[in-house]
Order: C-alpha cells, then structure tokens, then sequence
C-alpha cells in the first residue's frame, strides 16, 4: 500500500503542481483587481518551478521562481503599490463579450487539443540518457546560445533608454 | 524507499527544529546581549515560580521567549478595514515561508551511514548512506536566491494591503532596499563560484574540507575575505536589521510595513527576521566558514599537519559535525547582533548610496580581480 504510494508520489505531485500552476493562470485571467491578478501569476511561476524541479531540472526551477518572481514580478507589484489603480472597472460586470469570449476560447482549446496533442511525440521517460544538468546547461548556454543572450540584453538595454527618454520628455514638459 | 522517507522526514524534522529553536533562543541572546554590551543585568523579569512554593525560576531570563510567545497568542488579533483583505491576510505568510525553504539546500552535517552507527538499523536501511541535507540539488546556491526574492513580495504586500501611510512607506523601502541588496549579495558569491566551480552547497562545502598552504583550512573566508564582509554586510541589509531597519524605522515610521499587523501576525513578522539571522548565519557558515568542517577533521577522523592522526567512530562524526554547524551559526548570529547593537542607523538616501555606489562596485572589483586570478594559477 505505501509502497504504491511512494511509487507514484512523484507522478501526483506532478499533478498537484500542474493543476495548481493551471488554476492560479486561469485565476489570473479571470481575476479584476491588478494585485490580484500579480499574485495569481507569482503562484502560478512558483508552481511552474515546482513542475520543472519534479521533472529533475532544479536549475530550469530556481530561474523561474529566481528571475520571473524575483525580478519581473517584484517590480510588477513594486509598480502597482505606487499606482495603486483603484479604479471602478475592478469591480464593474464583465463585458458583454463574456460568452463569445468563453466560447470562443473554449472552440480555440479543442482545435489545438484535436490538431496537436496527439501529433506530439511522447517522450520516453527515463530513456534521456545522462540528466540535464547546470554544467550541460552552462556548456550550451555558452557556446550555441550567447548570441540571443546578447542580442536579449542589448533589447533590455534600448527599452530602459526609451524609459529615460519618456520619462525626461514629460518632465520637461511639466516645468515648461 | 520507506527508509529514505524515513531519513528525508528525520531531516525535516531536525531542520524545522533548529530553525525554530534558533528563532526563539536569538530572542533572548538580542536582549542578553544588549545587555551585557551595555553593562546592565536585563532579561531577568520572566520567571516560571513552582507551584505552592516560593521558588522562583529566573533561569537568566530565558522564559522571556515564552512570555513574548503567549503575549502574542492570547493578545486581540486586529483586523483594519483594509483594501484587500486577502492580501493582508495571506502577507506573513509570503514573507515567513521562503526563509525556512532556504534552509532545505543547506547541509548541516556530512554523509550519515545508518549501519555504521548502530548495526540493527543495518538490517533495514542496508549499506545505504545519506547526506546530511534535505535536498541534494545541484542548483543549490540558486534556489537559496529564488526562495530569498520570494519575501520580498511580502514585505511589499503587506505595506500596500495595509491601507495605511506609514506602511506603504515602509514597503516602497523594503522593496528598493532588498532589491538593491540582493544584487550585491549575489554578485558577492560569484567570485566563489568561479573558485569552487559549482553551485551546488554540498560539495562546496566539501570543496572546503582541505587545507591550504598545509596549516590554513581551505574555507571561503581564506580565498574570499573581502568578499566574506561584503556578503555578511549585504545579508544584513537584506533582513533590514540595524544599521538598515529603514523600512520599519520605529521613529519615523512606527514599524513600517507590519504597524496593522498584530497579535501572531505580527509575530510571523518578527519570527520570519530572527529566523532569518539564523538562515544568513548558516548560509555564511557553508559559503566562508567550511559549513560542517572543523580544521582538519575528515569524514575518518582527525589528520593533523604534523602527521598525528586520531581515528573516530562514525557516530561522534556525526555529532561532532552537527555541533560543529550548529555552533559556527550561533557564532555568526552572535556577530550580526553585536553588529545591531553597535552602529547608528543610516539615513535612508545613505542606504541606497551605499548600496549602489559603494557596495556594488566594490563586489564587481572583487569578482574581476577573483577571475583574473582564477585564469592565472590555471593557466
């Protein structure tokens, strides 16, 4: 009986983390208020890291939960207690397009389901050879992929000089 | 697979217990030692008197810890008309979880080999041996940094779901000073990433067990001395302890981000900070003070330069490994409150100057001379 159980206690909590990860996401969508909705998407990442961690990729977990919660999502909530939009539409009703919407997504979600999840290969589990791990990833990282890393940060780069640039317009237009 | 459930919850156990244990007693050693700093008696109101008699037990104060305890259990749990309810309630928790999960990578002790120390549990765990650590992960260090950005969400949700002036100050500091910190505490590790080559805690420490120049113990502190001070600095910016307790400056802003908290709420607030001088300590011990490894001693015994050897048992190893951890965090947590005592509390701008233009340059000069001497003895 308990050797059942720990037998497949992997597989469960699998489950647990990924329903989990599906309803806070679902939460995130359907929620009003923009804290809520923050916090609904920091749980789902943190779940997500939960799901990596499971599938025997700590690292590919501790940057999730590391730079997605630890950096995106702190300034998120850092910028919504300043804002602190307390506005009406949070707890307006839904739109009018509420129905379409469901339906609409709900006819999207069959379709991919019917046109992809059964193309997908199924990964032979346990047969991936030598595990993947940070020195595999660090190796790959630093060879194939620095490009992208690069090209990412020089992006970054541009986006916080346009920040300063709109930020130094409207000052200026402030005192003027 | 019923024994590595039974040593991964012994483990647990032992973690959760010292951590907690280490919270309740720096409670007590913080006013203790307040008080022998500054030359008075202190903590000796508390007492527990035995029934019927007039005996009482003064015990150098220690039932302080449990007055605080019960005061903050029986006392009337506050609830503000908030914004947010919800996120006022669901805050503490945020901010106390993440620091007792750090601990999860830390090893306290090395390989545990139930056999060797009693020959009955031989017959169920086999030839097996553990390390001394709840989850052996090879992102170690990283997971240490994911859990520790975690809080500070709390911290800012608290501030804002609090619907209070002082708090939402409290939390717009906390936020810009932990993620300053946080910068500089990471950028502090890497010069020993690149000595050490991993990231993982284990074998770092093992890493660590050696000695240089045939006298000096090969800990971090010897390879990184500088970069000892700037992380032990930045840590204790990160638990917003005096000398950077800006976000919950009690003279400019009552306490901050928690001043709605109250009865056991507010006490996860003050527990997750003690907890965590307790966490930082172990994290300084694994990373600068060769985590569980007394000078010399390996996994057989002790081995001394001039060619004496004491063999050991495998049990008072262990015991001694595990004493000799517990011993090192006490006397780095000892140091973080001899640090509280001693300096004045900066002004808020110094923080972030500090930070910024201080702190981090000094790390990132400290992680290019480390590479630069690292690609030299190597090459």
């Amino acid at each position: 009986m308990i050797h059942d159980f720990l037998a497949h206690l992997e597989t469960l909590l699998l489950w647990g983390f990924a329903g989990c990860a599906f309803v806070s996401a679902s939460l995130m969508l359907v929620l009003r208020q923009p804290m809520r909705v923050a916090m609904a998407l920091v749980s789902c990442m943190v779940f997500l890291g939960g799901v990596y961690g499971l599938l025997g990729v700590h690292f590919i977990a501790a940057f999730q939960v590391l730079i997605y919660v630890g950096a995106v999502m702190v300034f998120m909530v850092y910028a919504i207690m300043l804002l602190d939009p307390r506005d009406e539409s949070a707890t307006a009703k839904y739109s009018k397009l509420l129905w379409p919407g469901i339906i609409g997504f709900a006819l999207l979600a069959e379709a991919l389901a019917v046109g992809y999840w059964n193309d997908l290969p199924h990964a032979p589990r346990g047969a991936l050879g030598e595990p993947f791990d940070i020195a595999r990833f660090s190796t790959a990282f630093l060879t194939e992929y620095w490009l992208h890393f690069e090209l990412t940060s020089v992006l970054l780069l541009a986006a916080v000089v346009a920040a300063l640039a709109v930020i130094k317009e409207n000052r200026r237009h402030e005192r003027g | 697979m019923i024994a590595d459930l039974v040593i991964s919850l012994v483990f647990i156990g032992y973690a959760i217990s010292v951590l907690m244990g280490f919270g309740t007693i720096l409670t007590w050693v913080e006013r203790k030692q307040a008080a022998v700093m500054s030359d008075r008696i202190g903590a000796n109101r508390a007492y527990i008197r035995i029934p019927f008699t007039k005996v009482k037990l003064v015990w150098w104060g220690l039932f302080h810890g449990m007055a605080d305890g019960l005061k903050m259990l029986l006392k009337e749990d506050f609830k503000p008309r908030t914004y947010d309810w919800y996120a006022y309630a669901v805050a503490p928790w945020v901010v106390f979880t993440p620091v007792l999960l750090v601990f999860a990578v830390i090893p306290f002790g090395g390989t545990l080999t139930p056999a060797a120390l009693w020959a009955p549990l031989g017959e169920w765990f086999g030839d097996k041996s553990y390390p001394m650590q709840i989850a052996t992960l090879d992102a170690g260090l990283l997971i240490v940094f994911a859990f520790s950005g975690l809080t500070i969400i709390g911290a800012m949700l608290a501030g804002w779901s609090s619907s209070n002036k002082f708090s939402l100050l409290g939390a717009l500091r906390a936020g810009s000073q932990m993620i300053s910190y946080e910068l500089v505490l990471g950028l502090t590790v890497l010069g020993l990433i690149l000595i050490y080559g991993t990231v993982d805690l284990d074998s770092m420490v093992r890493k660590q067990s050696g000695t240089v120049l045939g006298v000096l113990p090969a800990w971090g502190i010897v390879y990184q001395p500088f970069a000892a001070i700037l992380f032990l600095t930045a840590a204790i910016a990160e638990n917003k302890r005096i000398p950077f307790d800006l976000p919950e400056a009690e003279s400019e802003l009552i306490a901050g981000y928690f001043t709605e908290y109250s009865a056991m709420k507010m006490g996860l607030f003050m527990f997750a900070e003690f907890i965590e001088i307790a966490v930082i300590g172990a994290l300084f011990t694994t990373l600068f003070l060769g985590g569980y490894n007394l000078p010399f001693m390996s996994d057989a015994g002790f081995a001394f330069p001039g060619g004496a050897a004491v063999a050991m048992p495998h049990g008072a190893v262990v015991v001694t490994q595990l004493a000799t951890f517990l011993a090192k965090v006490f006397v780095v947590c000892s140091f973080q409150i001899l640090i509280r005592w001693t300096l004045p509390r900066f002004r808020y701008d110094q923080v972030l100057t500090f930070a910024w233009k201080f702190m981090l340059p000094l790390a990132i000069a400290n992680l290019c001379v480390t590479a630069v001497a690292v690609w030299w003895i190597r090459a």
